[in-house]
């Protein structure tokens, strides 16, 4: 995921049209910007580790469940 | 070949902004001016231009510019399985304890649907990207995964619903199926996300065809009314089928690809922390119309539960068949068409989110303002998944009512982990600063999350041990 990538450039932009888009555009709405700045990752915290397992294994079970329902329906 | 500035000299004789993801301003290291930067530009001009106008008609033109990607989200949630789902449950019980109950789960999906306008305003980013950047890969993935399989297997009965739709007119389930693809190709053609969005708008306004239907079956208002404001017990009590009919209902309204699909629409449009007043009307409104044709078609479908008919097997062409006796062939005709339009604008938007997802993840560039060349990966991780949900749908023999009311159902299960990341993202200070959540939205998100869980645990318990639902009020 740490792979980067740059966009193709528009291939004739005239002076009027940079401005416009400087103008126009905040600054981390440019492509350009988007592309080579991303969010810092962040440090979870034990109780939001907890959470995240919790309802990770609370989906896992649930989804067993649909499997289950669709089985005896089948049958 | 690129062409290149540095930011002073762009910048000149203008004021340099920061946005909130980015408190330290953007580096003067070369900047890259991309095609799609220029017509979000554009875009962008016509909105300042307008906002610097005083008078209602500059406020109109200014809503009219803005809008967009809650209105969508919400009518295109009126998908197939939806509609099929707000169908049975009319058949089923007619018309009482859901009237307020799915007025109720839109008001959940407004609540949510905020959350998703501020982060996309503030951060200009999609919410997959966010979530890989944030919290990492391996959550990443994880929620990448529950979108993936979710919005593929709605995907399958999008395309299960324009089957059915144009089956009632006698096309045959190849044409129907092939004709839907070449709309979601055509509709891409533009390469504009104005003009796509215009586009898909227009089409989701038909959403509200399932108005004049209801209409036809001529609905004792006063019961209607009664029914909003006194919220009568659920008939029959709790059982295995109510549970199930109430699970869809709720992930008719309230899903992960929702999440995904306005953030990452709001960026493709270009909305800021400016627009974010305009971003909740849109979301508001659009709640607004889509819980309309949601009761409509629960409306439509209540003479069936009148007569003592089954909804058992009716599927959604089965539907309009069944109506035919009450409101007739045009009504009925109506309804079919209806349920085409529900697959094919939740098909486009579906599959959307998807190529968003994917781009943001897989740092490939994703806009719907790029050219084909340009945005391969995109369009076709966009349209190959369209093309294989609409091949399953060709195989022969697929329970077709069964399948839909259970992809609901798995949406309603998946939903809880998605707005944990949603409640974190959006309260996250580093990133959203004074836009973090205020303590009554989270509480608001909390109760949709502790609804969405309960009624997950309903679903366990009834299949599990459905004898069990008599301890809690069932039978």
């Amino acid at each position: 995921m740490e792979k980067q990538y740059d966009s193709p450039a528009a291939a004739k932009v005239s002076r009027e049209e940079l401005t416009a888009v400087m103008t126009a555009l905040e600054p981390d709405q440019l492509i350009s910007t988007k592309e080579h700045h991303h969010c810092p990752r962040r440090q979870l915290t034990p109780t939001e580790m907890i959470l995240f397992w919790a309802l990770r294994i609370y989906l896992v079970f649930m989804f067993g469940v649909v499997v289950y329902q669709i089985w005896t329906g089948v049958r | 070949m690129k062409e290149t500035k540095t930011l002073p000299e762009l910048r000149r004789g203008t004021v340099p902004r920061s946005n909130l993801l980015n408190n330290q301003p953007t580096s003067d290291a070369a900047v890259v001016i991309t095609h799609e930067d220029i017509d979000r530009a554009h875009d962008r001009e016509r909105v300042s231009a307008t906002r610097a106008r005083r008078g209602i008609r500059p406020r109109l033109r200014l809503f009219w510019l803005l809008i967009g990607p809650g209105i969508l989200v919400m009518l295109g949630e009126n998908d197939g399985p939806s509609m099929l789902s707000y169908a049975a449950t009319g058949a089923r019980f007619g018309v009482g304890f859901f009237v307020p109950f799915i007025v109720l789960t839109f008001a959940m999906a407004c609540v949510v649907q905020e959350m998703t306008v501020r982060l996309g305003a503030a951060t200009h980013r999609g919410h997959a990207e966010l979530i890989f950047d944030r919290f990492g890969p391996f959550w990443g993935w994880f929620s990448m995964a529950d979108l993936m399989v979710g919005n593929f297997l709605t995907l399958v009965t999008e395309f299960i619903a324009i089957r059915a739709g144009l089956g009632f007119f006698g096309v045959r389930p190849a044409v129907a199926v092939f004709s839907a693809l070449l709309v979601l190709s055509v509709a891409l053609i533009t390469h504009r996300y104005w003009t796509w969005e215009r586009i898909i708008l227009g089409a989701a306004m038909f959403n509200l065809v399932f108005v004049p239907v209801a209409l036809l079956t001529h609905p004792h208002w006063g019961s209607v009314g009664r029914a909003l404001v006194t919220w009568r017990p659920l008939p029959g009590g709790l059982t295995q089928e109510t549970v199930l009919i109430l699970l869809a209902d709720i992930g008719a309204t309230v899903t992960p690809w929702m999440l995904f699909f306005q953030q990452s629409a709001i960026a493709d449009k270009g909305l800021t922390t400016h627009d974010i007043r305009f971003g909740r009307v849109d979301t508001v409104l659009g709640a607004a119309l889509a819980t309309v044709a949601a009761l409509a078609t629960m409306l439509a479908t209540a003479p069936l539960f009148a007569h003592h008919m089954s909804a058992a097997n009716f599927e959604a062409a089965e539907f309009a068949q069944a109506l035919q006796p009450f409101i007739g062939h045009w009504g009925a005709a109506l309804f079919a068409l209806g349920m085409f339009e529900a697959g094919m604008v939740a098909a486009i938007t579906i599959s959307t989110s998807s190529a968003y997802a994917f781009g943001e993840v897989a740092r490939r560039p994703h806009s719907l303002n790029l050219p084909f060349r340009q945005g391969k990966s995109f369009y076709l991780v966009l349209l190959l998944e369209a093309v294989a949900a609409a091949g399953l749908v060709l195989i022969p023999g697929i329970p077709l009512v069964y399948i839909v009311l259970l992809v609901n159902v798995i949406a309603v299960l998946a939903m809880p982990p998605a707005l944990l990341f949603l409640y974190m993202l959006v309260n996250d200070r580093e990133m959203m600063g004074a836009l973090v959540s205020p303590r009554w939205a989270n509480v608001l998100a909390l109760g949709v999350v502790t609804i969405l869980v309960g009624a997950g645990l309903l679903f366990g318990i009834s299949v599990i041990a459905p004898n069990a639902l008599a301890l809690v009020g069932g039978r």
